[in-house]
């Protein structure tokens, strides 16, 4: 007897008969339709970077709005492998910078995880707390955040406390959002047969509502992300001096456009990352949401 | 007639009855039992049953049928101590139902199970939410032979995304009978399985109950199901429920393995249920009641 799953990898089956399963071999059409869109996706972005080649070698753009892929790519090699790229006028390489980012980036996220999954959870489950902190929530959470940071500069000054700030609001909203809904959504039959089966009111929370809520709050983070890029971005043009953002400034200020390339492509891949991850870690604990069939 | 045995051994299932001789008597008492819900919007309290008097005796199979809404549901959470009687009184095992206990124990039509834990984790949470005064080898022990009951085995460690629908209620079953409790409710429990898979279900139940001597108190909103199963069929009227009749059944067992539905009384019972609910039934199709 074996265990046997679809290719969805549901509706397990306990067959007494394995002749039934037998060994095919994969038809040209089957392995195109199981790698190709990787192969489309390679041959896609090599073509696309052949054709920003030709157009700005051929002149046909002013090298001051697009530089060359290749001058793109070599500027991100340089900026990433060396400490301090020679002949620039811009202290720091794009991998100091870069560091700079994700520290305050973590930073930023790790308070806002810590002040926005707790507060989501106790407005879903109490509410009174949910009555008091709504009206704030919704109202930070509807504003802009970049309308804020004039006045975070003006209170905390260019300093990293203003950056942190900005991208704490920017990312504990979505984080706050997500933990309170999946509080509230948590499905009533599994509380009811908690209830049954003898739950009091600590372990309905523990051993229905927080399991329930993960998924959420992990989606919640994979928004924060999202936003706090944006806020760290932001504070980081607005002032300072290190950081992508600040980097994007100041090459943007030097007419250095194949710097300033290099540092949005590290800002995708950061994004993708990041996005990836946080899918691969609902996928991981939420198994049965199946989020990796997107 | 060639009957089949049953597949699971013949090991006492009920390990503290065994011993004694089983009990009989009444184990649910509803007297002029009045429930219902408070519509907060609305201002209004809404009444779901209505001087609900019905008496189910140790062991016994009482099936309620009845159009959809008619607060059968209502009255099965009375049971189950999820809600408070507004008016009369219920009673279980001679105390009145003050919130959920072991000795009671409920299927849920969306199987309700935790889809973050897997078939054995499922099955053995009442024991994480209750004490029963058992020691963790009864525990594992109890845990693999509810498995085994329900033809689970092998599947212990798939999670309930990984099973078909019948499978999962297996799970639901397992996880209610696995407490060993005086009383198994049931909301409906096969209405989201497909035709054939709930006939067999129907089979499958009769078995486990059969071993395990369990009172139940189970919700259909099919007549054929009621038959199928119940020592006696409660009909319950249009909103706010009332008991219309108790019909007794007085069929062969195993039912399944009888093909009790060729007997002629299969048929009088079926249509004298179907004239009881009717027109109760039409209303509803047609949305008279809402």
């Amino acid at each position: 007897m074996s265990i046997v799953r679809n290719s969805r990898g549901n509706a397990a089956e306990l067959t007494a008969d394995p002749s039934r399963f037998q060994d095919t071999k994969w038809s040209v059409s089957e392995v195109w339709g199981r790698y190709g869109s990787w192969v489309v996706t390679a041959i896609n972005l090599t073509l696309f970077f052949c054709i920003w080649e030709l157009i700005t070698r051929a002149g046909l753009v002013n090298p001051l709005f697009l530089p060359r892929a290749s001058s793109m790519f070599h500027t991100l090699w340089v900026g990433l492998t060396t400490t301090a790229p020679p002949g620039s006028v811009i202290s720091g390489s794009i991998l100091d910078h870069l560091l700079f980012t994700l520290r305050d980036l973590s930073i930023g996220l790790a308070i806002a995880c810590a002040i926005g999954i707790p507060s989501g959870l106790l407005m879903g489950g109490n509410r009174y707390v949910e009555t008091v902190l709504s009206p704030y929530v919704w109202a930070f959470s509807s504003l802009p955040r970049i309308a804020l940071v004039p006045l975070f500069v003006l209170f905390l000054g260019f300093t990293m406390k203003m950056q942190v700030t900005i991208i704490v609001l920017s990312a504990v909203f979505p984080i706050i959002i997500n933990s309170w809904a999946g509080v509230k959504t948590t499905e009533k039959s599994l509380l009811a047969a908690a209830k049954v089966f003898g739950a009091n009111r600590r372990e309905l929370y523990t051993k229905v509502v927080l399991p329930y809520t993960l998924p959420f709050i992990i989606s919640g983070i994979q928004q924060g992300i999202g936003r706090g890029l944006v806020g760290v971005i932001i504070a980081e043009i607005f002032g300072g001096s290190e950081g992508l953002g600040y980097l994007i400034q100041r090459s943007a200020d030097t007419f250095d456009s194949a710097l300033m390339y290099a540092v949005l492509f590290v800002l995708v891949i950061i994004s993708l990352s990041f996005i990836q991850f946080t899918r691969w870690l609902e996928a991981y604990i939420a198994p049965w949401r199946r989020i990796d069939m997107l | 007639m060639n009957l089949p045995q049953s597949r699971v051994g013949s090991a006492a299932t009920r390990s503290q009855l065994a011993a004694v001789p089983k009990p009989t008597g009444p184990v649910i008492v509803s007297k002029g039992l009045t429930v219902g819900y408070k519509l907060h919007r609305e201002r209004k309290r809404l009444t779901a049953l209505r001087n609900i008097s019905l008496t189910v005796n140790r062991g016994e199979f009482v099936v309620l049928v009845g159009p959809s809404g008619c607060g059968k549901t209502t009255f099965i959470n009375a049971i189950a101590g999820l809600v408070e009687p507004w008016e009369g009184s219920i009673e279980v095992n001679g105390h009145p139902v003050k919130g959920p206990g072991p000795d009671r124990a409920m299927v849920f039509q969306d199987y309700a199970l935790m889809p973050w834990r897997t078939v054995e984790s499922n099955v053995r949470m009442p024991f994480e939410l209750q004490n029963l005064g058992l020691t963790q080898e009864e525990m594992d022990e109890r845990v693999r032979r509810y498995i085994e009951l329900v033809d689970l085995k092998g599947f212990e460690k798939s999670y309930p995304y990984e099973l078909s629908g019948g499978m999962k209620q297996r799970v639901g079953i397992a996880r209610a009978l696995v407490g060993e409790p005086d009383i198994l409710l049931a909301d409906e429990p096969f209405a989201a399985i497909d035709a054939m898979t709930r006939e067999a279900m129907q089979g499958e139940l009769e078995r486990f109950v059969a071993k395990t001597g369990q009172t139940v108190v189970f919700i259909t909103h099919s007549i054929d199901e009621a038959i199928t199963l119940a020592d006696r069929v409660a009909v319950v009227s249009y909103r706010p429920g009332q008991i219309k009749e108790v019909v007794d059944v007085k069929l062969p067992r195993p039912r399944f393995d009888y093909d009790v539905k060729m007997l002629p009384e299969y048929g009088e019972l079926r249509d004298h249920i179907w004239r009881l609910v009717k027109d109760e039934a039409l209303q509803t199709a047609r949305g008279e009641n809402l």
